[in-house]
């Protein structure tokens, strides 16, 4: 690996750090939109701050970018409160405003600016070890390094301190004010970090990349955890991974980095979507199948212990009696003798003492309106699950 | 009940886009009383809580707390809110909600430690949901869940408890704990204030009651003025109680 490919991976992965975090408190908040929002009405900000220092990483155009991100939430904020149109509609409505200002004032300047709309849509995260920081003489490394190393810092050192007043006031709002912690003063913090953060990430991977970075990860990784402390570190973990590959990704098929690290991102929250154990869509099918089959069961062994009279626990005719498919009907009765509920004697179907027993307890939870406590005693009773 | 006011609200009226919900409110709550605040819906009864609380900002009037503003009072007060008003999905234990609790005492940045965890482990015991401390909260029932809550208020060590409706959505036997619960707060001096639905059960549980539709209509200890005149007031209807002695 070159110095170049280094440097890169390592810029990348810094800001998918920086963006995880905002971004998992944004998906908890459900406001993952706002970020597109930021992402794109910051850029006039840029644009103004450019044509006032003729430099991407100065100070000052950071401070008008993250300037334009809070104003855009106070539009968003204060349109929707005239309680005419909805949120999203307010998103809709403030965002194509300011980024077609941005858009307008490029193009008027296209000639005398060095800034041009694919590199703000996209990022020019290829170049960014071209631009770099001298220190009287001495080369620091790539500017862009340097900015988001010094945000992600900003965010982490906010993070730790903050912690408890985040997760208080994204959980409950309202115990939150009464507690003392001002909510507003909490969610303009975190949009202030957002709208920082998007500014630094931008000139890596552009405005509408960084929105990818900022909910994909956090959306994978809630659907992993409930804890969440964790879920900031999977998002992170997640973050970085796709940073990475999608950088080694963007290398092979020699495409853009950008949109590389994306697709990683999305490829990895399909995968966790199929496959994750208790909220993954595989997941959830197997037990909502396992449930139905053991609804069955317990429905049958209901028939039984109500039915004494042989015709009506005949193992030909049970289907019938409780109307259901063939199919059904012999997945039910083989899980009822897998687990020793039932015996089967000249085709007849009875039940054994343990089934009775299991059948008496259900009756009485079900009774008592209980039906949680189903479940657990089918952890003592059960050696197959349905 | 002593003779001190622990709770008065003066000429209190809020307002949600200009169209006032709640019209000059005069309330004293005496402290030690267990009180029901009843009325039908949309009375405003959240909103008089959320009020008190400084949640909502009201355009005219005052509330004191023991005489004091509710900024400078805030440590003597505890609050549960609606069941429904937070996101059960949040990834968070029992355990953690509970600490939440002790937040307040904590003030800005400084983290709970072993004292807040002991006091929180201490709620979840009087609530019964010790053996819940580690489950996550979506895995609860929604008594289980209002027990929680319950808790987290427990662990503030308030003199005075605000409720919103926590008897709503809950069964049979987590309704009996609640109310036992808050009737050992009564006996240990505090004061609380629940807003309340099911008029059935007001002489029951409570001591004292707010009817409250928009404007106060009457307040005092149930044996006086829980009658059908003020029901009637209150929910403009013809309405019967059968109060059970």
């Amino acid at each position: 690996m070159s110095n170049a490919q280094i440097e890169i991976q390592l810029i990348a992965s810094l800001v998918a750090i920086a963006c995880a975090i905002p971004g998992t408190f944004l998906v908890l908040r459900k406001m993952a939109m706002i970020s597109d929002a930021i992402s794109h009405s910051i850029l006039p900000g840029i644009v103004v701050g450019f044509f006032i220092t003729h430099d991407l990483g100065s100070p000052l155009l950071i401070l008008l970018a993250t300037l334009a991100g809070v104003v855009t939430v106070v539009l968003v904020e204060y349109i929707q409160k005239t309680g005419l149109v909805k949120e999203d509609t307010a998103i809709g409505l403030v965002f194509p405003a300011l980024f077609s200002i941005g858009v307008i004032l490029i193009k008027k300047n296209a000639d005398d600016i060095h800034l041009d709309v694919d590199a703000v849509l996209l990022g020019e995260l290829a170049y960014a070890p071209f631009d770099r920081l001298f220190v009287s003489g001495v080369d620091l490394g790539p500017k862009s390094l340097w900015i988001v190393g010094a945000i992600l810092l900003i965010t982490i050192v906010l993070l730790v301190a903050f912690f408890k007043e985040l997760k208080l006031s994204t959980f409950d709002k309202g115990l939150a004010a009464s507690l003392g912690f001002s909510p507003v003063i909490i969610h303009y913090g975190l949009m202030t970090v957002s709208s920082i953060t998007t500014v630094g990430a931008f000139d890596a991977v552009g405005a509408i990349l960084v929105v990818a970075l900022m909910i994909a990860p956090a959306a994978t990784a809630y659907l992993l955890t409930t804890d969440l402390k964790k879920m900031l570190f999977l998002s992170i973990a997640f973050g970085i991974f796709s940073a990475i590959s999608g950088y080694w990704f963007a290398h092979w098929l020699d495409a853009s980095i950008a949109g590389s690290i994306t697709t990683m991102l999305g490829v990895l929250f399909l995968l966790v979507y199929l496959f994750a154990p208790n909220k993954g869509v595989i997941a959830v099918l197997y037990r909502e199948k396992q449930q139905r089959t053991e609804v069955s069961l317990l429905t049958f062994l209901l028939h039984l212990k109500n039915h004494d009279e042989e015709r009506e626990r005949h193992v030909n005719h049970l289907n019938e009696h409780i109307n259901w498919q063939k199919v059904r009907s012999k997945t039910v009765l083989e899980l009822a003798l897998k687990n020793n509920m039932i015996i089967i004697d000249n085709n007849i179907v009875s039940l054994t003492s343990k089934g009775d027993e299991f059948t008496t307890q259900a009756i009485d939870y079900i009774i008592t309106n209980e039906d949680a406590q189903i479940e657990d005693m089918k952890d003592d009773f059960f050696l197959f699950r349905g | 009940m002593s003779d001190k006011i622990a709770v008065q609200v003066d000429d209190l009226t809020v307002a949600y886009n200009y169209k006032p919900v709640l019209w000059d409110i005069d309330l004293e709550i005496p402290e030690g009383v267990l009180m029901a605040i009843v009325g039908p819906n949309g009375a405003g009864k959240s909103t008089l809580i959320k009020s008190i609380l400084g949640i909502l900002k009201p355009i005219a009037g005052s509330v004191s707390i023991y005489g004091k503003s509710y900024d400078k009072q805030r440590s003597l007060v505890a609050y549960v809110p609606q069941k429904g008003s937070v996101d059960w999905d949040f990834p968070t234990t029992a355990l953690d909600v509970v600490m939440m609790g002790t937040y307040g005492s904590l003030g800005w940045i400084k983290r709970p430690r072993q004292k807040q965890k002991k006091a929180a482990l201490e709620a979840l015991e009087k609530v019964g949901m010790l053996p819940f401390k580690n489950r996550q909260i979506s895995q609860l029932s929604g008594g289980q869940q209002q027990r929680i809550f319950l808790a987290r208020a427990l662990v503030q060590d308030a003199s005075i408890y605000f409720m919103d409706e926590p008897f709503q959505g809950v069964d049979a036997t987590t309704e009996i704990a609640i109310i036992n619960i808050l009737k050992e707060l009564r006996k240990a001096g505090k004061t609380v204030i629940v807003v309340h639905h099911d008029l059935q059960t007001v002489p029951e549980y409570f001591d004292w009651v707010t009817f409250l539709n928009v404007k106060k209509i009457a307040t005092g200890p149930v044996k006086d003025i829980f009658n059908d005149d003020n029901l009637t007031k209150t929910y403009g209807i013809n309405y019967k109680v059968s109060i059970q002695e």
